[in-house]
């Protein structure tokens, strides 16, 4: 758990946000297409329920993002100020119900989803942050051509700072044990 | 609504959903929502080292106007 983000899946486990940076899978594509949807008609449903059994007003948005079915739940009436009971302090919920919802998924198709759950913008709003973040300690690697070692952060947020660190053309790996794991971008030697 | 969202929860993740038996009970200390699935679904409702009854226990917990909810899952092969 604590080698690499990029944790081979268990079979019937739930996984972390590590999992996000394997690689897409080359498939078929219509047929791949047709199983995220199915796999978000499933999450859909799971989620709708929930909010109608506990009273939150919110529409379901399903779509498929890079190779993987991406729900969102939105809420316009009251700003999504119901929704945020589902994100949590810290996002420990969306987390939650993310980890719910795979593994509904999973139960109705037999294999194991790596779909993405978003409630309200909290995940799109804390990318950007992050990837702000990202871009400030590159340019610091890059001018002070020193290793650079961010917060601690979840797996979720890692895999969005190496991708922005990649993009930049530089390198990163983490470094400590959960909760206190932290990305480190490596100064080009 | 706290024992329906989780019969719910539990429902969709289960191979046998109408195994699924949530009651409720107050405590003192607050609700008590005890979970009964089929054994074979046991280690579905738990997870790998708790952490499916960890994500349960935390999304009732955010669904709760009224403080603390104790989240039980009962073994009934062990009753």
């Amino acid at each position: 758990m604590t080698e690499t983000d990029t944790e081979t899946p268990v079979p019937g486990g739930a996984e972390n946000d590590a999992t996000d940076a394997v690689a897409d899978k080359p498939a078929g594509e219509g047929e791949d297409t047709s199983r995220l949807e199915a796999e978000g008609d499933i999450a859909a449903d799971y989620l709708e329920e929930l909010l109608d059994i506990a009273d939150i007003d919110g529409d379901i948005d399903i779509d498929i993002d890079h190779g993987r079915a991406a729900v969102e739940i939105v809420s316009e009436e009251d700003g999504g100020r119901g929704l945020r009971r589902l994100v949590g302090d810290d996002g420990e919920v969306l987390d939650a119900l993310q980890e719910l919802t795979r593994l509904a998924v999973q139960a109705r198709t037999g294999d194991r989803s790596r779909l993405m759950l978003d409630i309200a913008g909290h995940r799109q709003a804390r990318r950007n942050a992050l990837t702000e973040l990202a871009n400030e300690a590159i340019a610091q690697v890059q001018t002070g051509n020193q290793d650079v070692s961010l917060q601690a952060m979840n797996p979720f947020e890692r895999k969005v700072v190496h991708d922005a660190v990649a993009a930049a053309g530089l390198v990163s790996d983490s470094e400590g044990v959960e909760p206190n794991r932290r990305v480190v971008i490596r100064a080009r030697s | 609504m706290l024992a329906d969202a989780l019969e719910h929860l539990v429902r969709g993740i289960v191979d046998n959903p109408d195994d699924v038996e949530v009651s409720s009970r107050t405590l003192r200390r607050g609700e008590l929502l005890e979970v009964r699935v089929n054994p074979s679904d046991l280690g579905r409702v738990i997870g790998r080292n708790g952490r499916t009854a960890r994500a349960l226990r935390t999304v009732i917990d955010a669904l709760s106007r009224s403080g603390p909810v104790r989240v039980d899952v009962v073994d009934t092969d062990r009753r």
